[in-house]
Formats: C-alpha cells, structure tokens, sequence
C-alpha cells in the first residue's frame, strides 16, 4: 500500500484532469459568525441538494475518479443528512473528512461519524481564546473547538486544524501551535485569510505583502518544528510563492517538491450546496460551470468554460508584477481566489514572497488599499489597489537610559 | 476528454541557497552556485548517508555488515 496520501496529485492526474479531492459545501448553515467567511455562511441556501440529489452527486464523483471529499459548510453537520452522505463517500470508494468549527460537535456526533466511516476532521483555530472568540464570533467557540479536537483525536480519527493566518493570529501561531500538538492535531493546515466575504468587510484583519517577509521564515521554522513533534503543516495554495523557504514548508513528501501553479479544475473541484459546480470552492460566481441539477457532473467538469481558465492560462494572461516574474511560467500568478477577491480578476497576486524579497531589495514595497466595498453576498469581494512606496525607515532605537546618572561634584 | 489538463513546468533545487531555479540554468540566478557541482555533492553525500543508516540498522539488529 502506497504511503502517498490520497489527495496527493500526480502530473497524471493532472494530464487527465481527475478530480483527485472535491471540496463540498453540503449546506451554508452555521452556528458561528466569522469575521473571515468568505462565504458569509450562518442560513442555509434556500435551495440546497435533496439527499437524493446528494447521494447521486456523491455517485458522479466516484465515477470521474474522485479520491478524496471534504465536507464543508457553513457548518457540514447542521445538514440533517451528514451521516448518511459520509457513509455513502465511503461506500463508493473514496476517503472522507470534514472542516468544521468544532463549536457543536459533540461526542455523540464524532461517535455516529467514525462509525460511518469519517477518516478526518480539520477543526478551525484561529487563534489563542480572545483572539479566536473574537475572530469567530462566538465566546467560547475557541474551548469548544479544542474540545472537539480532542474528542476526534480520541476516536482515532485524523485530528487536523486549520488556522486563517491575519493580522490577528500571526503572532500567536507559535503558541497556537503548542495548543493543537498537546489537543492531538497532527496536521496543520494554514491559509492567508483571503479578501472574500466577510473578510472584505475587515481590511484590517489582512495581511499586507510586506508582511510575508515575517510570515515565511516564521512558517519555515515552525513545519520544521512541527514535523519533530508530529505535526505536519500544510500550507494552502495561497501560502508563496518561491523565495528561499518554498522547499521545506511545501517538504510533505519530497524536498524538491515547488508551488507549480493553481490545479483548480483540473486536479480540484468545489461544490456549493445547491449543485453549482467550480473549479476551486473559494471562486466567486463567474467561475461557476453550471449546476449538477441541469447537467451531469462529468459534462460540466469536462466541458464547462468557467473551469478551463488554469489550463488555459498562459503568460500572456497576467499582469502587472506578476507578467514579468523569473516564476510566471510556472507560477501564473498564484492563487486565483487570493487575485480574484482583490482584484475582480486573476493574474496578478502581490501576497507572494519572493515578489516582496524583490519589492524589499529595492527599497519598495507594496500596500493594498481598498478601494471598492463588497455588496454583501456570498463570495463577493470588493476591490483594492497595489500602492508602490518606500520602505518606510526603520524607527531609531530607544535612548539608553544610563544605569546612574553621574553628577559632577 | 480532448483537453488536457496543465502541467506545471518543474524547477530545478539550488543545494546551496535553497531556492527553486528554471531548470535551464547552470548557474544559481541567486547565490551563483554551480548547480551540476552542487548537485553531484549533494548525491554523494546521500549515498556516504545511506550508507551510514545501513550499517546503523545492522548494527542495532546484531548482524555484521
């Protein structure tokens, strides 16, 4: 048995674009209030997937060699049917986990869970009590989620956390990474908190470019640490680009292993809870190739446009900093959902670090400033602009207060 | 499906500095190392530690390598 995990995605793969991991959104409802939610999750959609709808989608997936699915909400086990679709993932052949905020998962829960089969379950954490409780909306949804965590780990369930890197948790990593080793977490994924949503809403939480040349080393540092104590970080497809740390974050497998672009559509595959079909599950609507309720899921995966754009992609499509990178061949521009929310349209991603090294090595860098406020709805954005300005000096140092003061006499 | 997907074009590891090259390149466009010379070091040093974990595990298990 091969010790690659599933989701793992092989250039093969690529090349025949199999939708190796689907990231389902099963319904929108949610019992928290996050400051980030990209998809202003809390009612469910009026319109969600039936479970026979649901039970035959999951049928669809396994047929165009689905590997791996990750339930997501809003908050997966507020649909009535989660149990029912785990098992059915499962009888199909394929591996199954969910994202969750943790907040009612309660033993029961993770007991039904574990016994239909459930293989995984990421708990968000995204930062020590205050700030999380904050950040989440809810106070005591941080106690809540570490409960959770404890919990799954003790069923013997894959215990993951994801964590929104902002301003907000950066500084606290270290120490949110000591809680989830000793809560039982052994993965960790992190993603930038993307300008989508309710994020949009708060341009304070995000991070700014400069910001990475802290945030990289820091991260280096700490999956080198992690994997000591056995826990692997896995940073998310907006966590880069390159620069001189790019081999041991992205060091799960192999060394040599480097960000080759954005795979949504051709290795990945979201759903939203009422059937539409998109390449990533961050995009916003005009990345939307149709709906399973109209077309098959293989017809919108292999002939829908709104999913061709990575494929399709070539140089000529970026701009601004990114058209003329030394990596934009391979890079094209990064994360398309980090471009598309700050932007309204992909092709330039200035949350890239070697992009900062570069900035910095001149003297520069950049500050996104927003510009244009978001409508309100799910997965909208607003829209910013990249401000080009000197590294401002760094402050003198303090005076030195002499340890007596001499006096003459 | 007549479409293939995208490929992303592989990098080339610099051994010295760490950071990911185009795989054209000879010389490290960042810390100017000789990426063949460094590369060939760098194999021989995995073949001396390789070596080294064999004759580690034939140690602790009792048998002469």
């Amino acid at each position: 048995m091969s010790d690659v995990p599933v989701r793992y995605v092989s250039e093969e793969d690529l090349t025949d674009r199999v939708p190796v991991s689907v990231v389902w959104e099963i319904t929108l409802a949610c019992d928290l209030a996050c400051q980030h939610c990209g998809s202003r999750a809390g009612r469910r959609r009026r319109d969600e997937l039936t479970t026979a709808e649901a039970l035959d989608l999951i049928e669809q997936m396994a047929e165009l060699g689905t590997r791996e699915v990750a339930l997501i909400g809003g908050e997966a086990y507020l649909r009535k049917d989660w149990i029912q679709l785990i098992e059915a993932v499962r009888a199909n052949g394929m591996e199954c986990g969910i994202q969750t905020g943790g907040r009612n998962l309660s033993d029961e829960k993770v007991a039904k869970a574990a016994a239909a089969g459930l293989q995984g379950v990421g708990v968000s954490i995204d930062g020590l009590r205050e700030v999380h409780d904050e950040i989440r909306g809810v106070p005591g949804s941080f106690d809540r989620a570490l409960e959770a965590l404890r919990r799954v780990s003790a069923h013997g369930i894959v215990a993951s956390v994801n964590t929104q890197i902002n301003r907000r948790s950066m500084p606290q990593l270290r120490e949110i990474m000591d809680v989830i080793i000793e809560a039982g977490a052994t993965n960790w994924q992190l993603a930038l908190t993307v300008a989508m949503g309710n994020a949009a809403d708060h341009p304070e939480l995000l991070l700014q470019p400069w910001e990475l040349l802290e945030l990289m080393p820091l991260l280096a540092e700490l999956a080198e640490d992690g994997r000591k104590r056995g826990l692997f970080l896995q940073p998310a497809n907006n966590i880069g680009y390159f620069g001189p740390h790019e081999a041991a974050i992205r060091n799960v497998l192999d060394e040599e292993l480097h960000w080759i672009g954005c795979t949504a559509g051709d290795g990945v595959m979201g759903i939203e809870a009422d059937g539409t079909i998109k390449s990533c599950p961050g995009l916003p609507s005009p990345y939307a190739g149709g709906s399973v309720r109209d077309r098959s899921l293989r017809d919108i995966w292999e002939n829908a446009d709104p999913l061709a754009f990575t494929r399709r992609r070539t140089v000529d499509d970026l701009w601004g900093y990114c058209r003329t990178c030394y990596y934009a061949e391979v890079c094209m521009a990064g994360c398309t959902w980090t471009a598309h929310a700050l932007f309204g349209r992909p092709g330039n991603n200035p949350m890239c670090h070697y992009r900062a090294l570069e900035m910095d090595r001149q003297g520069l860098r950049e500050r996104l400033v927003k510009i244009k406020d978001a409508t309100g709805l799910p997965f909208d954005h607003g829209e910013f602009e990249i401000v080009v300005e000197p590294v401002p000096e760094a402050p003198p140092p303090p005076r030195r207060i002499p340890d007596r003061i001499l006096v003459n006499g | 499906m007549a479409e293939k997907g995208r490929v992303g074009q592989g990098l080339r590891l610099c051994r010295s500095c760490r950071q990911f090259v185009l795989p054209g390149e000879s010389l490290c466009r960042f810390c100017g190392g000789d990426l063949d010379a460094l590369e060939a070091e760098h194999s021989a040093r995995q073949v001396t530690l390789r070596r080294a974990v064999d004759a580690l595990k034939e140690a602790l298990l009792g048998r002469p390598h």
